[in-house]
């Protein structure tokens, strides 16, 4: 058995694991797999089909064993792959089961925008599990692939790093982990943006603007409705959170309509909107719905304020 | 199926009418009252006018029901003043109200008209804050009472001069058939075909009122209440919510919940907010 995977886990384990060639994937991952198979834990893989085709190939039978999911799908907005750990976590723990996962959110299809929030969810990933159950959680990334900045950013937001020589602490992430995940500015927009003010009252009113804008930029009846769901939550929230009203701004690029709420407000909870809240929990379901309807959500907020940017592919 | 809808015309008459006017001012309110009143009086309803100012709107008018006392001699029509109909000295009732009404559409088929049409400006009784929510309540009643096929229609008026906005939005969320601006009226939730039908948008700022609808609803549900959603054009989280709350607080009664044409997103959404956890029911279908 590799030495690699014999380190005994205690608490949440966020490992980089680079690789340049399939077989570098399969030698990390592999290996990876069938310890927590012969451990009897519940091994989830989640990467894009064609390296699930991979490891689905390469496990041969054991492959009925593993829990095999789509990143494409579920991590389509690295926002909402959280709450899929965070599930498969309480699950583990009520069948009272050892976890370990694989997943590989930053692919090399990723466009920019999708690779700046693949390293956001990677750094919140610490704060969601951190001081929770032990499990393990490798993150392939395509070394060859990928562009420079997001291997390197990989060192930075995961504490640990898989090797063939073991697992061993990132000097990187320890040295340059930043403090504030949602503190990075949005880039600006790069074409004629259509701007306008809401407060209390206006919410029927945005949906309708956002609706009749996306429907002119040719997005089909579903996602329109989709993004009028998500203005209105996002609208609700800086109504009632975020300092009785904001900004909405809309454009549109080549290849997707983009949304954006601004407003005065401030998130403390850097999570917020990646995990399902309770059932018992009477709000906060707003942004987790953005998250999980939309196709790619990037939340920043500072002391300055706070913006929601929901971009929808064509 | 009742007619239901946004109004800008005054409407013509059919079976179980139940019609929130709220009175902008663009048309004369006995202008209103009459359209609505000639309907019934053509297919052989009686007529009840409560509101001294609809009365008096109607005799200036020179229309068939002017000659308003040969049509009270003959008992084609019944006035009741306001002051008569909504201060009992015990305050608003809604269970009074429905005593009156019940009586008063029975006593209109025993004399041998088709059933009651009844104009009703509400305006005092909304604009009194302590009468409200019972006045909702009485509403929502009345629309069971009118659905049910007991024969009674109405027209209830609602003056927006003298009525905040939010109050408009609470009875009209009540009726119908409802003339008002959009925006004040985001949903309506009415009885038809033996079941509720919620339609409109129901999102954030409007949930408690949907709750406090709901929750006030008569509830002579028998094991299943159902819910139409066809005519439901937005609805989010937190109207979702309420829905799930709904749904759970009938099951605690022993009643089950059945969602009628549920739209797509809103099915997405019941899903992802954990309603099935909170109600245990699909959003499609039956309570399991």
């Amino acid at each position: 058995m590799n030495s690699l995977l014999d380190s005994p886990v205690e608490g949440f384990a966020h490992e980089a694991f680079l690789y340049r060639e399939d077989e570098d994937f399969l030698a990390g991952v592999l290996p990876f797999v069938r310890e927590g198979l012969a451990r009897d834990e519940i091994v989830v893989v989640a990467e894009p089909p064609a390296r699930l085709a991979l490891v689905r190939d390469a496990l041969a039978e054991d492959a009925a064993a593993v829990e095999l999911l789509d990143m494409t799908e579920i991590g389509a907005n690295p926002g909402r792959i959280i709450s899929v750990w965070a599930a498969v976590v309480d699950r583990a723990l009520a069948a009272g089961r050892g976890l370990r996962g694989i997943g590989e959110p930053a692919f090399p299809e990723r466009s920019a925008a999708e690779l700046v929030e693949c390293r956001i969810h990677e750094l919140l990933l610490n704060t969601a599990f951190d001081g929770g159950p032990a499990w393990r959680l490798l993150c392939p990334y395509d070394e060859q692939r990928l562009p420079r900045t997001v291997t390197a950013g990989a060192l930075v937001t995961h504490p640990l790093l898989t090797t063939p020589a073991g697992v061993t602490p990132s000097a990187e992430h320890f040295s340059a982990m930043p403090t504030d995940a949602l503190g990075d500015p949005l880039p600006p927009p790069t074409d004629i943006v259509l701007r306008g003010e809401y407060r209390a009252g206006d919410v029927p009113a945005v949906r309708r603007t956002v609706g009749q804008y996306a429907r002119s930029a040719g997005l089909p009846d579903e996602k329109v409705e989709v993004l009028q769901l998500a203005a209105s939550e996002l609208a609700t929230n800086s109504i009632r959170h975020g300092g009785g009203g904001g900004t909405l701004a809309m454009w549109s690029v080549p290849d997707a309509v983009v949304v954006e709420f601004s407003d005065t407000g401030r998130i403390d909870d850097p999570l917020v909107g990646r995990r399902m809240p309770p059932p018992s929990q009477e709000g906060g379901r707003g942004v987790y719905l953005v998250h999980q309807l939309c196709d790619l959500v990037a939340v920043r907020s500072t002391p300055a304020g706070t913006a929601v940017r929901v971009t929808t592919w064509r | 199926m009742r007619a239901q809808g946004l109004l800008d015309e005054p409407p013509a008459a059919l079976d179980a009418d139940h019609v929130c006017w709220a009175d902008d001012g663009e048309r004369p309110l006995s202008a209103v009252a009459e359209r609505f009143l000639v309907g019934g009086l053509a297919r052989g309803e009686r007529l009840l006018c409560v509101g001294d100012d609809v009365v008096d709107g109607l005799r200036a008018r020179p229309g068939p029901l002017a000659a308003v006392d040969d049509l009270i001699a003959r008992g084609a029509l019944e006035v009741l003043p306001t002051a008569a109909a909504y201060t009992g000295g015990s305050g608003f009732s809604a269970g009074e109200q429905f005593a009156y009404y019940d009586v008063a559409t029975a006593r209109a088929l025993a004399d041998g008209y088709r059933g009651l049409r009844v104009v009703a400006d509400v305006t005092p009784v909304a604009a009194d804050p302590a009468a409200r929510a019972e006045l909702a309540r009485w509403e929502h009643l009345a629309d069971d009472f009118v659905a049910s096929g007991s024969g009674m229609s109405a027209l209830c008026i609602y003056r927006s001069d003298v009525l905040e906005p939010d109050v408009l939005a609470a009875m009209a969320a009540v009726h119908p058939l409802v003339h008002a601006p959009e925006d004040v009226v985001p949903f309506r939730l009415f009885f038809d075909d033996g079941g509720l039908v919620l339609a409109g948008c129901v999102d954030a700022f409007g949930a408690d009122r949907l709750h406090a609808v709901l929750t006030s609803s008569p509830g002579s549900w028998g094991p299943v209440a159902t819910l139409d959603l066809s005519g439901l054009e937005f609805v989010d989280a937190a109207g979702c919510r309420t829905l799930g709350q709904w749904v759970q607080e009938n099951a605690e009664r022993g009643v089950k919940t059945q969602f009628v044409d549920a739209p797509r997103l809103f099915r997405r959404i019941w899903q992802l907010v954990g309603c099935p956890q909170v109600a245990g029911t699909r959003p499609e279908g039956d309570v399991e």
